[in-house]
């Protein structure tokens, strides 16, 4: 047993050194005056980080990703949890059709679809953020869908607006009293993880929209061949904020899970 | 007239007829159990009650008025599930007033009924509570306390005490028999335990393959089977045909059938009333159920088994010869 022990730990250090020492070395050059012929860095300094957050551009490219992603979110989460809520709850024979949806984004790499997409728009007068937008759309459904549809299975839903229906409610009271308040830790988890999901994508925006609209991803990639050490705080800054997120989500998904764990009293 | 009707009741599901033109009623104020085996319809038809499918045909008639095509919402019925249902957002109070709230009643009304309700089912001390602070028997309290609230004409109950341990279920079904002759409220009771549709029922109606099986009190039901599946499921009925009745009763018994059936406490060791029948067999298993002594009995090559209650002293062992008496009427003609 023991020794079992130890090799489960000799296990996960290795694992957490391997997927660490990348990131500390990234943030250790993000931090360095220069890091080229010594084991550690030459000197530390703050200059990389203070340069980024006071270049213009990056501000912008932030929030027009934080607009853009946070649009998408928002439209996906208006339309796709009464949507799956409805097809669930209602009409589970049409399920199955809205599985294979969902597993489009799947279905085409992603520079296949930017071509296609941009082949089919450019000429269209629809601007290609909003079309940027739409892909996007699509390409959360899955994260959206199972998350949605995971909470409504666990609050048990159907049942849940089967006694909101016999006690008087009609049924989008019962979606919006009953429902809604349960189901939203899912839907924060599954937004978080769109957005993050959202966040670091490239091709799409690359081809579609390119440097018109340059998002956090376009400028990360534009500021690469400037400066190792900039990028550096770019990606840094990346993983901070993403690392954020993820706590945020583990803290929702943690308080679901809690919540039907719990000890049972006695009578 | 009857409080409830329904009048021809079918519904398939693809291919399977789950009820077939199925007839009851019931009155007011009536505690009624439909009782079956797993599959035979029951929570369907409880289901079609409330609105929650749509039978194919046939009429639902509460109170006089024909609800068939009527919302849940508008049917005045409310239900007890399984599961609960609570509302996991809301408190017991809340939970409670939720249908109150529904009818827009105005605050204090509701919270003096909320109140009542909660000494009703005895949860006092819980009402800041959640649903999952609660222990099953509680919150299943508490779902029927939200139940009863909104004063249904009919109140329907879907195995509501089946995900409970034994003591809790016995303590519960006393409860729920108490309010429900308290309130005179007419209940419709779903469950697939025999004992538990005895132990509470004014009348049960026992289903198979979607059709009612046979109806009536508990004591009908339990001492008059009409069936053969009525008689297996309500208790451990011997079950014979008419030779092989012969051989355990005699030759000269005179009963008129093919197939007979015997409650296995039926058979008695004294001829109380002097006209029993005289029954020889070897005891060939003596076990002991709780309160109640069961022997496997043999006579010639027919098994059959009694039953009489465990007493302290236990004469009885296996290889006995055993005579016991039996009375003709307790040889039930079964179809």
């Amino acid at each position: 047993m023991k020794e079992n022990m130890r090799t489960h730990k000799i296990i996960v250090t290795i694992t957490f050194l391997y997927l660490f020492i990348p990131l500390l070395a990234t943030f250790l050059y993000s931090l360095s005056t220069t890091w080229n012929k010594t084991i550690l860095p030459e000197g530390l300094t703050l200059k990389w980080f203070v340069d980024l957050y006071n270049d213009p551009r990056f501000i912008d490219a932030l929030w027009r990703t934080i607009q853009l992603t946070g649009g998408t979110m928002i439209v996906s989460i208006l339309i796709m949890v009464p949507a799956i809520f409805a097809i669930t709850v209602y009409a589970p024979k049409y399920e199955k059709w809205l599985q294979t949806i969902v597993l489009f984004p799947y279905a085409m790499p992603g520079v296949v679809a930017a071509v296609g997409l941009l082949s089919i728009y450019s000429k269209s007068g629809i601007p290609m953020v909003i079309v940027l937008a739409g892909s996007y759309f699509v390409l959360i459904l899955p994260f959206m869908y199972q998350g949605v549809r995971n909470s409504l299975r666990t609050v048990n839903a159907k049942t849940l607006v089967e006694a909101a229906e016999l006690l008087g409610a009609s049924r989008s009271t019962a979606f919006w009293k009953v429902i809604v308040p349960n189901i939203t830790p899912g839907i924060m988890v599954s937004s978080l993880l769109s957005f993050s999901v959202l966040f670091g994508e490239f091709v799409l925006a690359n081809i579609l929209v390119g440097g018109s609209f340059e998002t956090i991803q376009i400028y990360l990639y534009r500021r690469l061949r400037e400066s190792g050490h900039l990028s550096s705080a770019i990606v840094v800054s990346y993983f901070l904020l993403l690392l954020v997120l993820s706590w945020i989500m583990v803290r929702f998904s943690r308080r679901g899970t809690l919540k039907l764990k719990k000890k049972e009293p006695i009578v | 007239m009857s409080f409830l009707t329904i009048n021809n009741l079918s519904l398939a599901f693809g291919e399977v007829n789950v009820l077939k033109e199925l007839s009851l009623s019931i009155e007011e104020g009536e505690l009624v159990t439909l009782l079956g085996p797993s599959g035979c319809g029951k929570s369907t038809l409880l289901r079609s009650i409330a609105g929650l499918v749509d039978p194919d045909n046939g009429s639902i008639v509460i109170d006089d008025k024909e609800v068939i095509s009527m919302n849940p919402k508008d049917r005045e019925v409310g239900m007890v599930f399984q599961s609960y249902a609570l509302f996991p957002n809301l408190t017991v109070e809340d939970n409670i007033a939720f249908g109150l709230r529904m009818k827009k009643l105005n605050k204090t009304e509701i919270e003096k009924k909320v109140k009542s309700m909660i000494d009703l089912v005895g949860l006092n001390g819980k009402e800041r509570s959640y649903p999952r602070e609660l222990s099953g028997g509680q919150q299943q309290r508490a779902a029927l306390a939200r139940a009863l609230v909104v004063e249904p004409k009919v109140l329907l109950l879907d195995e509501p005490l089946s995900a409970l341990d034994a003591q809790i279920r016995a303590r519960l079904q006393n409860q729920i028999r108490d309010i429900q002759q308290k309130l005179g409220i007419t209940m419709v009771f779903v469950t697939h335990d025999q004992e538990e549709a005895m132990a509470i029922s004014d009348r049960i109606f026992l289903m198979n393959n979607g059709e009612i099986a046979q109806s009536g009190s508990p004591v009908e039901i339990y001492t008059r089977p009409n069936s053969e599946f009525v008689a297996r499921f309500m208790g451990h009925y011997n079950v014979l045909h008419a030779d092989e009745l012969q051989q355990i009763v005699g030759f000269d018994a005179g009963f008129q059938g093919s197939l007979f059936g015997i409650r296995p406490e039926a058979f008695t060791e004294t001829n109380i009333h002097g006209d029993g029948i005289e029954v020889t067999g070897e005891v060939q298993k003596v076990s002991l159920l709780g309160n109640v002594v069961r022997y496997q009995l043999k006579t010639g090559t027919q098994h059959f088994s009694a039953e009489h209650l465990h007493r302290s002293q236990e004469y009885t062992k296996s290889g006995d010869v055993k005579t016991l008496y039996l009375s003709k009427e307790d040889v039930i003609p079964l179809t």
